[in-house]
Order: structure tokens, then C-alpha cells, then sequence
């Protein structure tokens, strides 16, 4: 029976050039996005509230960039527990809809063997595989 | 480089002009991170050894103003075009943080439907004397292409 377990790494020499990270499924549910509101920030109706946001011009309501970009971070360190991210740089190309499936991805594109460190871009994209929120992070790794 | 964007460089580029405190709760660290799909208990258990905030937390972190009061911008409502993080240590409950602002960067990029101009806000993060995080929000104004 295959491994279903995610692939992980723990040291620089891990890493390969090209790879793609394991992905998740970001919790975009409203339910997520209402608890992150009320506990983080982000809690107003253009988030929490589809009527609202429509009213506000959007289609409805919007997942907040601070969660797009900690969704891109998680996904780093599950990717690599013992990695620290020492940059990560998120450019939000258009909104992140609450209720719909999205999909978060990366791919390292760089190892820096002397500084320990690897690049990844990173992005979210929608149903239809459009790019929402795209980027790059850096991330430093034992040797 | 467009003259009035220069004037604005040559103004504002550099000057500080917001200073905060945020006291870190380690609640809101670690609820931050459950939200966002973090697993490992460093970032989501307070009671964890080596507990700290995922480095992108400070991007929650909001400054009393987004730009300089007496700068001039374009009508309309600014948009979050993005956010960029340089962490530089961990981020502890219980201790507090000062954040200093300045603008970092403004440069436009002109499309079909005008030309947009983009703030960089930068807000230096320091625990005491240890510079821990750079913080930065990209704002866009996009014009009205003229008559």
C-alpha cells in the first residue's frame, strides 16, 4: 500500500531542487474566517458577512490577506518542521473568497547550500486556477 | 520617474511618523495560528516550551496610521495590495513590542485603466533593544484615467 503520510524534511540536504511542497486545503469556511475575526482582527462584514460584502462591491465576503499569507506560511512548515522563515512576501492579486475551495501551492526554486537557506514560490489559487495571492519566501534549514 | 512621484520620494521616503506598543497575547498568537492550518504546537500552544508566533503574525500588528497624515494621495479608498514579512526572532507572549513606521517605497505601475501608485508602509518591530521583525504593507491607489 502506498505512503500516504505527506513527504517532510528536516535538513537542507532534503531538499530538492524543483520540488513541490505538500499542499492542505486552506479552512476559508466562514466559520474560520468569523473565529479568526474574533480573536485576531479582521472581524468586519466585508469578511465575516456575504450581504455585507456584496454591499461593499465584492462578489462576497473575503478572506483577510494576513490569513492568505499565514496559509502560505503553515504550509512551509509542514512541509519543514525544523525550517525557519526568515521572509516571506505575499502580493495580493485579487480577493480570496470565503465559502470556496481555493488551493494553496510551492515549489522551491532555489538552495543556497553556504546560507542554509531555500526559495519557494508560493501562491493561492481558486477553483477556475486562477492566481489570487502569489509570492516568494524564504525559508533557513539545519544543515 | 514620474515628477510628482519624485516629489513624494524625496518627502516622505524615510520619515517616521508612527510609533506603537502592542503587549503580545499569547491567546491571539496561537489562535492566529490554528486559523491559518498551523500544526506544530510551537505556534499554536501557549503552554509549549519554545511557543512563539508564526513570523507572519506580524502582519496583524496595525499601526495608529497607515501613511503620513499630511501626505497628499490620490482620491478614493486605498486597497491591501500585499504584505511582506522579514522576521528576524521569535515573536514571545507576554512581551511587548514597539512598532516604528515609516515609508519604505512609493513607485507606480501604469495599465489599461491608469496608473495605480503604491505605498510601501514599513513598520520596524523591536522587543527592547532587539530589532525582531520588519512588517511591511503595500497600499495601491489606482486613478482615474483623465478625459
Amino acid at each position: 500500500m502506498p505512503d500516504s503520510t505527506p513527504r517532510t524534511v528536516n535538513v537542507l540536504s532534503d531538499v530538492e531542487f524543483g520540488e513541490e511542497l505538500p499542499s492542505f486545503e486552506p479552512d476559508v469556511s466562514l466559520d474560520n474566517v468569523k473565529l479568526h475575526g474574533k480573536f485576531v482582527g479582521w472581524g468586519t462584514g466585508r469578511f465575516t458577512d456575504h450581504e455585507q460584502a456584496k454591499k461593499e462591491g465584492f462578489p462576497g465576503a473575503i478572506v483577510p490577506g494576513v490569513m492568505s499569507q499565514g496559509f502560505l506560511g503553515a504550509m512551509i512548515h509542514r512541509w519543514a518542521p525544523t525550517a525557519t522563515i526568515t521572509a516571506i512576501d505575499t502580493i495580493f492579486r485579487a480577493p480570496v473568497m470565503v465559502d470556496q475551495p481555493h488551493r494553496i501551492t510551492g515549489v522551491v526554486t532555489d538552495i543556497d547550500e553556504e546560507a542554509g537557506t531555500v526559495e519557494i514560490d508560493i501562491s493561492i489559487t481558486n477553483e477556475k486556477e486562477e492566481t489570487r495571492v502569489f509570492g516568494t519566501a524564504t525559508a533557513k534549514l539545519p544543515k | 520617474m514620474d515628477e510628482d512621484i519624485q516629489k513624494l520620494r524625496d518627502d516622505y521616503i524615510n520619515l517616521e511618523f508612527d510609533e506603537v506598543s502592542f503587549d503580545l497575547d499569547g491567546e491571539r498568537m496561537a489562535m492566529y495560528g490554528k486559523c491559518c492550518g498551523e500544526q506544530d504546537p510551537r505556534f499554536t500552544d501557549p503552554s509549549h516550551e519554545d511557543f512563539q508566533a508564526p513570523p507572519t503574525f506580524v502582519s496583524t500588528l496595525v499601526g495608529g496610521r497607515h501613511l503620513p497624515k499630511d501626505m497628499p494621495v490620490p482620491a478614493g479608498v486605498g486597497m491591501d495590495a500585499g504584505k511582506y514579512v522579514e522576521w528576524m526572532a521569535p515573536i514571545r507572549a507576554g512581551h511587548s513590542l514597539i512598532g516604528k513606521s515609516h515609508i519604505h517605497d512609493i513607485y507606480t505601475k501604469t495599465g489599461r485603466s491608469g496608473r495605480m501608485i503604491f505605498f510601501v508602509t514599513r513598520m520596524e518591530l523591536f522587543d527592547g533593544d532587539q530589532h525582531v521583525a520588519n512588517a511591511d504593507t503595500r497600499t495601491v491607489f489606482r486613478e482615474k484615467p483623465s478625459a
